[in-house]
């Protein structure tokens, strides 16, 4: 139990530092590494409390997708060293006080929240519900997932297709005047389309046109 | 899954997405076939859909999706708004360059996504349906995409959009926290006193929503995105997108909450008042039509809050019928809008209208009755429109309300008669081209017709309407 809250308290400390790193460090391409960082001790935290499916998916797709594409697009677009920290920018410390009543505002919201939380009459029941030991995480995700939640998923589907139209609309151009190498027509072409005997009198030239 | 036969008009929308994709990708120069093929389909989903009859009501996937009245003539409405949205902008189109097989088939996706929003009984169907109809219009926001203002239409209502999905999301978790449950009726059981988590809930989820409505103090992207993408991706914002979250503002706040009212009640009034009088006010100095329409959509998006915020059965009507009556008004506006081209280049500003009525006498007497329908001016539909949903507004003894609404119609009146003004007393300027295609004239004749002479028969689509009932 002991190693379980030393692991725990580790995973989270570094969880909260990097997602502060995220936000402060000058370099985009450091904050890119610790957002990274974050993602991975995030799954750890997962995989501690017994979620190692949601825990595994978040490594493949946030670290080996998003945050290494993050990285590509940083590194490309040639925006790594920000010349004027954001904080100490005049242009945009006049909304500092906004943004600070705002969330002032939405924490005090929050306290009220949680200050009416009531549970629901039966929600201890739920809480005390007894997972299935036999079967794992992967197999009741999928459990549920492919039959009552199918249309969700097949929603999902068709939301994951129109953002690939959508990327290949905005960003496809078709480029003029390409000469294509047409294997078909080269290899089909006879001697006769190319080749044209002139009977050639003498002293009076031939008409190429002709 | 042996109701499956009741979401044949979605299957059928999704495949045909998929099979036109395919043939789009490998049949070249494809555009005109893909585009008359989708409308094909819409047809096809809209004959699917009237192959049951409307009055059913049932729950489908463990109560998640709801097929009723209201779902189904709120998607009938969607879908004839596609249809004639693809039937009128494939001129446009092709004079812009525009005419891609991605159009149609983001069009389609579009309505889909919409479909799914009518129908959702659940927050997370509810989500996936917003996010689909949302993200096939970030891309058509910026279709022209060589065009700067088009680009940043399509930005500024990508970030504003995400920026609001994320609020209903905040919404959403509140709700699921406090009740267990994600579906609207499990909900409305789990309702035990006031919770201040659920209304923190709600009001998140209202902003959301009001968002994609564009109601007031949440519009501030609809007149640079309207301005700025292309006129008939402009015609699909200013309606289909509304139908599809009016539904939702209806179902979500009529299932589960209305044992709340007195929480959400005062929020929709304020949104309905401020929409009325920000619509009417802001669009007077105007000089684009564009932006014009995207504040009057503003005003009119009040109105039909005004409807909602009664509580009763007959408010909602009373805003299922504006909003119909708003589609038609609408698609002969934006007609009338793809008529104005001379030399392969449209006009949009109104100074550009100056003169009209001396060339042109038809289109501008069809305008002039669209124009006087907007203001809601008597006989016409718009006015009945206003009426009932005045009539609800009282029968609640809502009068302040009332009395706001009256007074900016009133103000909103003016920018809509300046247009007339300036169509029939000043001085004549350009003389437009006349190749209108089929499409185009069907539309703008069958809007201004409907308008004209709603007041002859007016009992039909009451009838219809009024076989909505939320409240049982």
């Amino acid at each position: 139990m002991l190693a379980h809250s030393f692991f725990f308290y580790i995973f989270s400390f570094i969880a909260i530092f990097s997602a502060i790193m995220v936000t402060v460090s000058k370099n985009t391409v450091h904050s890119v590494f610790f957002l990274i960082l974050d993602f991975i001790s995030i799954s750890c935290l997962f995989i501690m409390i017994g979620a190692e499916f949601l825990g595994m998916i978040m490594l493949i797709v946030y670290v080996g997708a998003v945050a290494v594409l993050f990285l590509f697009v940083v590194m490309m677009l040639n925006v790594a060293q920000q010349k004027k920290q954001w904080f100490s920018s005049i242009g945009s410390s006049k909304h500092i006080p906004i943004g600070v009543l705002i969330s002032v505002i939405i924490f005090f919201e929050l306290i009220i929240v949680i200050g009416g939380w009531k549970f629901k009459p039966n929600v201890s029941s739920s809480l005390m519900l007894s997972p299935n030991i036999g079967i794992s995480n992967t197999h009741s995700i999928g459990n549920v997932l492919y039959t009552d939640y199918i249309h969700l998923f097949q929603l999902s589907g068709m939301i994951l297709l129109v953002a690939m139209i959508g990327a290949i609309v905005l960003t496809f151009r078709k480029r003029l005047g390409l000469k294509k190498q047409n294997y078909f027509s080269q290899i089909s072409r006879e001697r006769s389309d190319s080749v044209e005997l002139k009977d050639v009198p003498t002293n009076k030239g031939v008409d190429l046109d002709g | 899954m042996d109701k499956l036969n009741f979401i044949y008009p979605e299957i059928f929308t999704s495949l045909s997405i998929m099979s036109l994709l395919i043939l789009g990708v490998f049949k070249k120069n494809s555009s005109s076939l893909i585009n008359n093929l989708s409308v094909l389909s819409l047809v096809g989903a809209l004959i699917l859909i009237l192959n049951y009859p409307l009055e059913i009501n049932l729950n489908l996937f463990n109560g998640g999706y709801k097929i009723d009245y209201l779902s189904s003539y709120m998607k009938i409405l969607t879908i004839l708004s596609g249809i004639f949205i693809l039937i009128t902008s494939s001129k446009f189109l092709k004079v812009l360059k525009l005419f891609q097989i991605e159009y149609p088939i983001l069009i389609l996706s579009s309505i889909l996504g919409m479909m799914v929003m009518i129908s959702s009984n659940d927050l997370i169907v509810f989500y996936l349906g917003l996010e689909l109809q949302s993200l096939a219009l970030y891309v058509l926001a910026s279709f022209n995409r060589d065009q700067i203002k088009s680009s940043e239409a399509g930005l500024k209502y990508f970030v504003l959009s995400a920026l609001s999905s994320g609020l209903l999301l905040y919404g959403c978790s509140l709700i699921y926290g406090f009740s267990g449950s994600t579906n609207f009726d499990q909900i409305s059981s789990a309702m035990i006193g006031d919770q201040y988590g659920l209304t923190f809930g709600i009001v998140f989820i209202l902003v959301g929503l009001a968002f994609k409505i564009s109601a007031v103090p949440f519009h501030m992207w609809a007149p640079d995105v309207y301005e700025g993408s292309p006129t008939s991706v402009t015609l699909f914002f200013a309606i289909a997108p509304k139908i599809a979250a009016l539904t939702v503002f209806i179902r979500f706040l009529y299932v589960p909450f209305i044992n709340v009212i007195d929480q959400w009640q005062i929020i929709i009034i304020f949104l309905s008042v401020a929409s009325m009088i920000f619509g009417a006010v802001a669009a007077i100095g105007q000089k684009n039509l564009k932006r014009l329409i995207a504040y009057s959509s503003i005003g009119h998006m009040g109105y039909v809050l005004a409807g909602i915020c009664t509580g009763t059965n007959q408010g909602v009507q009373s805003s299922v019928f504006y909003i119909s009556i708003y589609l038609i008004m609408n698609l002969g506006f934006f007609s009338f809008l793809f008529m104005l081209k001379k030399d392969n280049k449209y006009y949009e500003d109104m100074d550009d209208l100056s003169g009209l009525s001396k060339n042109h006498p038809l289109i501008a007497l069809s305008l002039l009755i669209i124009l006087f329908s907007l203001a809601g001016i008597p006989p016409l539909a718009g006015f009945f429109a206003k009426f009932y949903i005045f009539k609800a507004v009282i029968d609640q003894s809502m009068y302040f309300l009332a009395i706001l609404g009256l007074l900016s119609t009133v103000i909103a009146a003016f920018y809509y008669l300046r247009i007339v003004k300036i169509m029939y007393f000043d001085q004549e300027k350009i003389i437009y081209d006349k190749d209108y295609n089929l499409g185009l004239k069907l539309t703008l004749i069958a809007s201004t017709i409907i308008i004209l002479f709603y007041f002859i028969y007016p009992s039909k689509l009451i009838e219809i309407v009024s076989k909505i009932e939320i409240i049982i």
